[in-house]
C-alpha cells in the first residue's frame, strides 16, 4: 500500500485522475449534507438565470445558474452525480462478477462451455452495444434498474475476454496443478486458487468499463430512456438545455463539463493502474 | 470540351443565372419529415398537407386570417340542411392535361370514402354519402347528417388526377394540379418545388424554387435562420423570440395558436373517475404562472375549456379555474383519494412547444398539494399508440389538440362518449354534442355548444392550461403573415423585394 501511494504520487497523470475522482466521489456521497436547494424543484420566475458568483451563500444564489425550469444547476449537478456514480458503479460491479466468473468458467474447463462462452462474447460484440441497450430499455421501459441491467449486459463480455485469457495461463501453473492433485474440487480451484489471482485484471478492467459506462449511462439519459425527470441525470440535463444552448449556455456546458471530467479522472487514473500493475512497466521503474 | 471543363462551364452559368434568381428562393424549415405524398394519406396540416398543399389543389382554402377563399371551387352554398353545392373554376387541369372538373372531385371523394380501402382521412368524410355531378363545373355533396363544417373540412382535402392514379403510386410520385411541382425530393432532408407553368388559376407562383428543410434541432433551426440559410421556421421557444428579432437579421414573434394544451385525465382508471379530485387538480396548477414565466406571457390561459375564441362555439362567458392550492387540498381531503402511491404522468417528448417544462412545472405544482406523479416521458409515435390503438393513457398525460375546421363539432367530439379518443363519458355532454351537431342554424349550435363546454369545465376531464402560441421566426428576404393554425406555405408569402 505504501508503494501504492508512492509509485501514484510519481505519476502526475495518475494523481491528477485520482484526486480529481476522489472529489466527485467525496461530492456524490456528502451531497446531502451541502445544504443545497432542492434538485428537483424549482422557482419558475428564475428560469435560465445565469450564474452568479455574488453573495455566493446567500439561499437564492445560484452559481451555475439555473435551467429551464428553475432549479439549481449546481445541486443538480452533484445529485445528478449520485445518480450516474450509482448505476455506472452497480453496472460496472454487476457485469466484473458476471464476466468474472463466466470468465473462470471458460478457461478453466475449456472445451465445449469454452467454446460457447467465447460464441456468446463473439455474437454479442458483432451487435453495437448502443444499439443493444436502446433495444432493451425501450422495451423494456426506462428505469433505473433495467439501466442498470443494461449497461451490465454491455459490460460483461469485456471481463470474461481478459479472465479467460489468464486462466488459460494459471491452470497450467504449478500450483493448480498441485491442487487439482491433491483432490481439490473444481470449484474449489475455481474460487480459492484462480479467483485471487484474477482480481487485479478485473480491477483494472473495472476502472476503464467505468468510463465507458458513465458515457452510455449519459447517452442513454440524453435519449430519454435513463431516469426520468425531475430526478437529476447529466444526460437528460443535457438534452432540456440543449434548446437554450445559444441563449443560455451554461444549461449544458457544466453538465458536459461534469460528464468530461469525470470520464477524463477514471480514465486517467483507470491507465495508471494499469501500468501500476502490470509486471513489464512496473520493473522497468 | 473535356467533362472538366464543361462541369465548370456549367457550373459558372448556373451561378450567373442563380445570383439574380436568389431572392426568388425561399426555404421552410420543417421540424420532421414528411411521410407520404398521398395527399389522403395524412392528417398532419403541419407537415406533410403543408407540403402537398403546394403541389396538389383543394376546393377551398383558408388564407393566414382563417377566412375561407376560394380555390378550385369559386362559389359553393348549403341548398339545405343536407346539400352543399359548388361551383368548378371553368377549364382547370391537371399538368398532365387531366381537366379538374366535377367527375374528378367525385372520384376523389370516392377514394377517401370508400368502405373497403380507408385512408387515413376517411373520418372526415364519414357523414358524406355521395355526390350528385351536376356538370363539369358543378356538383353537390350529399350529407346524412347536417354538415356545418364541410367547407372548412375540404380546404383540407386535395384532389388526385384519377387517370395518373391509376398507373401511378402517389406515395412516392406526384401530379401537380396547383402553383407548384416537385423537383428535387431526398426523403427524410429536402423536397423542392418549382413553379407549375401549366396553373390554371389566376394566382402567381411567387417564388422559383420553394424548398422545405427538415431540421429537427431546434437550435439548429434557429441557428440556420439567423445565417440566412432557411427563411421561416416555427416552434421557436418564447425566450428565443426576442433574441431573434433582434439580431436585425430576421423577424420573429408569437400568435395564439388554435391548438389548447392541456393535462388529460384517463377517467376511466381511479381515482381520475372522481371528479373532485379532478376540479381539485385544476385548483392546484397556477396557469398564470406557466403562461408569464414559461411563455414569456406568449400564452393565453384556457379559459375553462379546450376551444379558442377562433373556434365557433367558443363561450366567451367561462372563467378559469382560480390557482388556489388550499382549496385543492380541501377538495382532495373530501374526494377520499388515497396518495400514497404516485401517478403516471405521461409526457410525449418533442412533440408540444417547452411540453417538458409544462409537464415538470405541472407536476410540482401537483407535488404542492400532496399529489405524488411520476413523469414517463416517451416518443410521439408510443404515445399514440397507447392513446389510440392500445387505448390504454396512463392516468395523467400532456396533451395538446385542435382541429384544422375550427369548429366546436370537431375538437368537442374528442371527448365524445364512444370516440376512442375521449377517455371520458357523460352522457349529459353527449347529449348536447348531438344537439349541436344535428343543426346548420348557428343559434341553436351556440347553444348547444355553450351548454356543452359548460358541463365540460365543471366536470374537468382535463386540467386546462392554455392555448400554446404558434411562435415562427422569418426572415427579411420574404414578407409573411402568421398564422396560429399549423399551416406552412409559400403561397402565404411574398418576397421582401
Amino acid at each position: 500500500m505504501k508503494h501504492f501511494f508512492r509509485d501514484l504520487c510519481r505519476s502526475k497523470a495518475g494523481l491528477f485522475g485520482a484526486v480529481l475522482l476522489a472529489i466527485i466521489v467525496l461530492l456524490a456521497l456528502f451531497a446531502p449534507l451541502l445544504h443545497l436547494p432542492d434538485p428537483t424543484r424549482g422557482d419558475l420566475r428564475a428560469r435560465l438565470a445565469g450564474p452568479t458568483w455574488s453573495g455566493l451563500f446567500s439561499p437564492g444564489a445560484h452559481p451555475l445558474g439555473t435551467d429551464e425550469v428553475g432549479r439549481d444547476i449546481l445541486s443538480r449537478l452533484i445529485h445528478g452525480s449520485r445518480m450516474t456514480l450509482m448505476v455506472a458503479s452497480t453496472a460496472v460491479v454487476l457485469g466484473g462478477i458476471v464476466g468474472t466468473f463466466l470468465g473462470i468458467l471458460a478457461g478453466y474447463k475449456g472445451g465445449l462451455v469454452d467454446r460457447i462462452l467465447m460464441r456468446l462474447v463473439d455474437i454479442q460484440l458483432a451487435i453495437p452495444l448502443m444499439l443493444l441497450a436502446l433495444l432493451v430499455v425501450a422495451a423494456l421501459g426506462p428505469s433505473i434498474t433495467n439501466v442498470v441491467l443494461v449497461l451490465a449486459l454491455t459490460s460483461w463480455i469485456r471481463y470474461a475476454r481478459i479472465i479467460r485469457a489468464q486462466v488459460l495461463s494459471l491452470r497450467e501453473r504449478e500450483f493448480v496443478q498441485s491442487a487439482r492433485a491433491i483432490g481439490a474440487s473444481t470449484l474449489r480451484i475455481m474460487f480459492l486458487h484462480i479467483l485471487p489471482n484474477v482480481l487485479t485484471p478485473a480491477l483494472v478492467v473495472g476502472t476503464l468499463e467505468l468510463a465507458r459506462v458513465i458515457i452510455m449511462d449519459a447517452a442513454l439519459s440524453f435519449l430519454g430512456l435513463g431516469v426520468q425527470p425531475p430526478t437529476p441525470s447529466w444526460g437528460r440535463m443535457l438534452a432540456d438545455g440543449r434548446v437554450y444552448l445559444s441563449s443560455a449556455w451554461w444549461t449544458v456546458t457544466f453538465p458536459g463539463l461534469a460528464i468530461v471530467l469525470t470520464v477524463l479522472s477514471v480514465n486517467l487514473f483507470g491507465d495508471w493502474l494499469r501500468d501500476y500493475f502490470d509486471p513489464k512497466t512496473r520493473s522497468a521503474k | 470540351m473535356t467533362y472538366m471543363s464543361r462541369l465548370l462551364a456549367s457550373a459558372a452559368l448556373a451561378t450567373a443565372f442563380a445570383v439574380p434568381a436568389f431572392a426568388e428562393d425561399v426555404t421552410i424549415a420543417q421540424t420532421s419529415a414528411i411521410n407520404t405524398l398521398d395527399p389522403h394519406g395524412s392528417a398532419s396540416v403541419g407537415l406533410d398537407l403543408s407540403v402537398l398543399s403546394h403541389i396538389y389543389p383543394t376546393l377551398i382554402l383558408r388564407a393566414p386570417d382563417y377566412s375561407l377563399q376560394p380555390s378550385l371551387a369559386t362559389k359553393w352554398e348549403a341548398v339545405d340542411d343536407l346539400t352543399w353545392k359548388f361551383t368548378l373554376h371553368p377549364g382547370a387541369t391537371f399538368e398532365n392535361g387531366e381537366p379538374l372538373d366535377a367527375d374528378t372531385v367525385a372520384w376523389n371523394i370516392k377514394r377517401v370514402t370508400d368502405k373497403e380501402h380507408p385512408t387515413r382521412i376517411s373520418s372526415w368524410f364519414s357523414q358524406v354519402s355521395g355526390v350528385n355531378v351536376i356538370s363539369p363545373t358543378e356538383f353537390e355533396i350529399k350529407t346524412s347528417t347536417p354538415y356545418p363544417a364541410l367547407p372548412a373540412q375540404l380546404s383540407m382535402f386535395m384532389l388526385l388526377p384519377p387517370k395518373w392514379t391509376a398507373d401511378h403510386n402517389p406515395v412516392t410520385e406526384t401530379m401537380s394540379g396547383f402553383l407548384y411541382k416537385v423537383s428535387d425530393y431526398v426523403p427524410g432532408d429536402h423536397i423542392t418545388l418549382v413553379p407549375n407553368e401549366k396553373y390554371w388559376g389566376e394566382k402567381k407562383a411567387q417564388f422559383d424554387h420553394v424548398t422545405f428543410r427538415v431540421i429537427p434541432e431546434t437550435a439548429s433551426r434557429i441557428a440556420a435562420l439567423m445565417a440566412g440559410e432557411v427563411d421561416l421556421i416555427n416552434k421557436v421557444p418564447t425566450n428565443e423570440l426576442k433574441r431573434i428579432d433582434d439580431s436585425g437579421k430576421a423577424h420573429a414573434g408569437s400568435v395564439d395558436s388554435t391548438r389548447s394544451v392541456f393535462i388529460k385525465f384517463n377517467t376511466e382508471k381511479p381515482p381520475m373517475d372522481n371528479k373532485k379530485f379532478r376540479q381539485a387538480l385544476n385548483y392546484a396548477v397556477d396557469k398564470d404562472l406557466i403562461a408569464d414565466a414559461l411563455f414569456d406571457g406568449k400564452a393565453t390561459v384556457s379559459t375553462c375549456q379546450v376551444m379558442t375564441p377562433d373556434y365557433f362555439g367558443y363561450n366567451p362567458d367561462l372563467k378559469p379555474y382560480a390557482y388556489d392550492p388550499a382549496k385543492a387540498k380541501e377538495l382532495i381531503k373530501e374526494s377520499g383519494v388515497d396518495l400514497s402511491q404516485p401517478i403516471e404522468f405521461e409526457l410525449p417528448t418533442s412533440t408540444y412547444l417547452q411540453g417538458e417544462e409544462v409537464t415538470q412545472a405541472v407536476a410540482q405544482m401537483f407535488q404542492d398539494v400532496g399529489v405524488k406523479t411520476d413523469i414517463q416521458s416517451m416518443e410521439f409515435g408510443t404515445y399514440l399508440d397507447k392513446y389510440r390503438k392500445a387505448h390504454d393513457l396512463g392516468r395523467l398525460s400532456l396533451l395538446g389538440q385542435a382541429w384544422p375546421t375550427m369548429d366546436a363539432d370537431g375538437l368537442l367530439t374528442l371527448f365524445k362518449p364512444g370516440n376512442q379518443y375521449s377517455y371520458w363519458n357523460d352522457k349529459a355532454f353527449d347529449e348536447q354534442l348531438v344537439a349541436g351537431n344535428g343543426t346548420t342554424d348557428e343559434a341553436k349550435r351556440k347553444e348547444a355548444y355553450k351548454k356543452a363546454t359548460e358541463i365540460m369545465c365543471d366536470e374537468a376531464p382535463v386540467v386546462f392550461l392554455y392555448a400554446q402560441p404558434a411562435t415562427y421566426g422569418y426572415s427579411d428576404r420574404v414578407k409573411y403573415t402568421p398564422r396560429g393554425d399549423d399551416w406552412m406555405r409559400a403561397f402565404d408569402m411574398t418576397p421582401a423585394q
